[in-house]
């Protein structure tokens, strides 16, 4: 094994991307804050002078609170696409309701023989805000923003998964890749920057009144300069834009493999695995790192471009077993490979299609395909003992875990359970070798890169060929591990460029060169 | 100068919070509205610079209809002090009292002028308070910057709301002196909002005494004290009747009923101005043996203690008799 690179490497090697990702993220805090701020505290005020607005403006405000980030992420795509704009929407309506809040809880709570004092002196309604109550607010106001930036620092790594960049594409990287250094150079900063900016404010809060007066003019100028980080123009623009996830993008068979083989330099953002097939249906991105058997595939209409120089490396499906358990339980093994070499690349991709696309359920789907393979047999209720079958929460996963709990249960006394949606590799790997699950359908080019994390050479003598990183995954993961890989399903589930199929014949773009030629044209 | 008319003010719809008032101030008198908490004293107040509209009725300030007016100049023309003076707690001493010549867009320069010399006034020296903050300074303090603040565009009219309610008893009566030595409220037509007996006695040129939202009595003190228009009147005053008597009447209005001296000439240590009040003059005779002198400019009496007593009791026989309300 490679030896274990340390966080301080990792950070001088990506300091350049850290970089960019921290000013994209404090980028996108300020912008939505500054949004916020704009909308939240004239709101603020007007609800205090129009109290029957009060319950109705806090009360939705409120309720948007509420959305989990991810839903309403979710709900912004159809909107809004992808990219900074539903990003920055999603922050701003969760920075929303502190900000109002506050405004209206500082302004009524100024002391009413004050407001009294300036109305009776004569002063009219603006003197009387921006002399006296905004400033003896302020502190209030000051506080509501504060919670605001935090929340936004937050809730701002979630932007990563819909292509708006920020410090999520190193966490949910670093998730994908099962690479800890990864995920704590975009934690760390994430941490640092809520920290700072909540010190930052809280000094602002404390400051002596009389200043705070000046806070009103400060406050502005400080939001818009920082908001501004995430205009600064990319490093580099070309015609096409791709779309990759954040798995992709730290990979050697993705992206570093893309730049290091292909010379392929494109303009990428880094998007969520499920977004984005629809974004280059939708013409929000045009180049993106599907995986080859994925129904949306068919869904959407996309060519996938050859690996002519072969890059990705072969990911061929097979369950992977506890020895343990195979050991126990021998007649599990003849079950499982019942399903060995039924299912090829289109097969697969018919299945994801009519689970994906068509809504249909998975088990439904599995038995209809171990019916017509003649493989289906009726469960034979058996107590002999648990199987308990994970999966991954990819398309591909949730289908083979109902077909083996079927195969399990029809030709063994043995009962399966399905534990699915267990997340990326790295959870469902640590669930099998900790024994919490008995076995899941794995893929050799994962096992090699991102489990076994080959070293550079083995990869390289391996890549090309199936057979052999079958064998290898095979032999180490019994001795690493204790692990057995059975019989190979059939299908390679590899990663892939596409484009729109239509752009794609339009641009005469058949390969991966072919789009390196194009974009150097 | 100031004109109420028939004033209606309604909070709910069947209770008036101000009912039927009328009355009018006249230029440099100092009028005290007197009466419990929820009398409409307060209300009555407000409404003269607008921070209560009347829902029925005319209010005139120099002549004018207020309704006509803009609040805010109308407010700009007026000095307001508030019981807890109100002051505020982000601007400093000086920019608290300069808050209206800032509105009127004075200059810089005559601003701080007239902040420094009203500090002196009010015994809040520039050097140590101008740049202080209003938490820093003691109760007493707090509200001679709310008279300063007031008094600041030297407007000729002042409505002042409780202002020294919020004040112990000690530091009151010193503040109270204070006011009543003010040069600045020469010429001045005050309108004073109270709950102190004592101090409408000691303030007022004239007293309004309100119940219930009405204006049950408006007189100079001795006429609220010796011929009150109700029952009302009679109870309110009952308890210190004798005390507000004392001080409520000059040793000129008893002059009448002080027996006449009958020698001028033989010299007398203690000589008493005739202006001050039967009250004050009563402490003075304490621990004098003999007769004192009240010098009255034209002529110059003797009394002692018994006799101004027995003055004051024929001045309410003779009040009483009359029925009037003027004073004799």
């Amino acid at each position: 094994m490679e030896p274990q690179q340390s966080f301080s490497d990792f950070l001088q090697q990506e300091s350049g991307k850290l970089l960019e990702q921290t000013l994209q993220h404090i980028g996108l805090t300020f912008i939505s804050l500054l949004i916020a701020v704009l909308i939240g505290l004239p709101l603020g005020i007007l609800i205090t002078r129009r109290k029957k607005l009060a319950g109705l403006v806090l009360g939705i405000a409120g309720i948007l609170q509420t959305i989990p980030s991810i839903a309403l992420l979710g709900f912004m795509i159809p909107l809004l696409g992808i990219g900074a704009k539903p990003a920055i929407v999603a922050l701003f309506l969760y920075a929303l309701l502190p900000i109002i809040r506050n405004t209206y809880t500082g302004i009524n709570e100024v002391n009413p023989s004050v407001t009294d004092a300036a109305v009776g002196m004569g002063m009219n309604r603006k003197q009387l805000l921006y002399r006296i109550q905004l400033p003896l607010a302020m502190p209030v106001i000051l506080a509501g923003i504060r919670t605001a930036t935090v929340i936004n620092v937050g809730v701002a790594t979630l932007a990563a998964y819909i292509a708006a960049g920020g410090l999520g594409e190193f966490i949910f990287g670093g998730i994908a890749l099962n690479n800890t250094n990864m995920i704590l150079a975009g934690a760390i900063p994430a941490a640092l920057l809520a920290v700072l900016f909540d010190g930052l404010l809280s000094l602002l809060q404390r400051i002596q009144l009389r200043k705070a007066r000046k806070a009103v003019y400060v406050l502005p100028v400080a939001l818009l300069l920082l908001s501004s980080f995430y205009l600064l123009p990319p490093a580099y623009g070309s015609r096409l834009l791709a779309g990759f996830t954040p798995e992709f993008m730290g990979r050697r068979d993705g992206d570093l493999g893309l730049r290091a083989v292909y010379g392929l330099q494109i303009r990428t953002v880094v998007i969520n695995d499920m977004i984005m097939y629809k974004a280059a249906y939708e013409k929000k991105i045009d180049v993106i790192s599907g995986s080859s058997t994925d129904g949306r595939v068919k869904a959407f209409d996309l060519a996938v471009l050859d690996d002519d120089k072969h890059i990705f490396p072969p990911y061929y499906a097979a369950p992977i077993v506890r020895q343990s358990t195979l050991d126990k339980y021998p007649e599990l093994e003849p079950a499982l490979n019942k399903l060995s070499g039924t299912i090829n690349d289109s097969i697969m991709t018919e299945l994801n299609y009519r689970v994906d696309h068509l809504k249909q359920d998975p088990a439904r789907v599995a038995k209809d395909f171990l019916v017509a393979k003649q493989l289906w047999k009726p469960a034979r209720g058996g107590t002999k003992g648990t199987i308990r079958i994970g999966s991954k929460i990819f398309g591909d996963g949730y289908i083979l875990a109902n077909m083996y709990k079927m195969l399990v249960d029809g030709y063994t006394d043995l009962q399966a359970i399905t534990k699915t949606g267990l997340g990326g590799t790295k959870i469902c790997f640590d669930a099998l070798l900790n024994d919490q699950i008995d076995l899941y359908p794995e893929y050799t080019g994962t096992g090699l890169l991102v489990i076994l994390q080959a070293p550079q050479p083995t990869i390289d003598s391996l890549i090309g060929y199936k057979q052999k990183v079958y064998d290898h995954v095979s032999r180490a993961f019994l001795q690493q591990y204790g692990i057995k890989w059975l019989n190979p399903i059939g299908f390679n589930n590899t990663y892939a460029l596409m484009m729109r199929r239509q752009q794609a014949a339009t641009l005469n773009i058949r390969s991966i060169s072919d789009l390196k030629e194009y974009l150097e044209r | 100068m100031i004109k109420l008319e028939h004033v209606y003010k309604y909070f709910s719809q069947n209770k008036a919070a101000v009912a039927d008032v009328s009355f009018e101030v006249r230029p440099g008198e100092i009028l005290v509205l007197l009466g419990t908490s929820g009398s409409g004293k307060t209300t009555t107040l407000r409404m003269i610079n607008r921070l209560e509209e009347p829902d029925k009725g005319n209010i005139y300030v120099n002549g004018k209809l207020t309704r006509d007016q803009s609040p805010e100049q109308l407010r700009r023309g007026i000095g307001y002090v508030l019981q807890d003076n109100g002051l505020f707690p982000h601007y400093t001493v000086a920019e608290n009292i300069a808050v209206v010549p800032r509105l009127l867009e004075w200059e810089e320069e005559r601003i701080d002028q007239r902040t420094n010399i009203l500090m002196e006034k009010l015994h809040l020296p520039p050097a140590e308070y101008r740049d202080a903050y209003p938490n820093r300074l003691s109760g007493g303090q707090q509200q001679r910057v709310g008279l300063a603040r007031a008094l600041a565009a030297d407007p000729p009219i002042l409505l002042m709301d409780e202002p020294f309610g919020a004040l112990d008893p000690v530091t009151r009566a010193s503040v109270r002196n204070e006011f009543r030595a003010l040069d600045e409220l020469n010429n001045k037509t005050v309108i004073l909002v109270t709950h102190d007996v004592t101090e409408a006695f000691e303030l007022g040129d004239r007293i309004g005494l309100m119940d219930q939202g009405v204006l049950q009595q408006l007189g100079t003190p001795a006429e609220l004290l010796f011929t009150p228009a109700n029952d009302f009147v009679r109870a309110f005053f009952k308890d210190q009747h004798l005390l507000l008597e004392l001080k409520s009447l000059s040793l000129a209005d008893l002059k009448p009923y002080l027996p006449p001296t009958a020698e001028t000439d033989h010299y007398q240590p203690h000589v008493l101005p005739g202006t001050i009040s039967a009250w004050d003059a009563l402490q003075r005779t304490m621990g004098i043996e003999g007769v004192i002198s009240v010098d009255f400019r034209t002529e110059v009496y003797t009394m002692d203690s018994r006799s101004l007593m027995t003055a004051l009791s024929v001045y309410k026989q003779t009040a009483q008799a009359h029925g009037t309300t003027t004073k004799l």
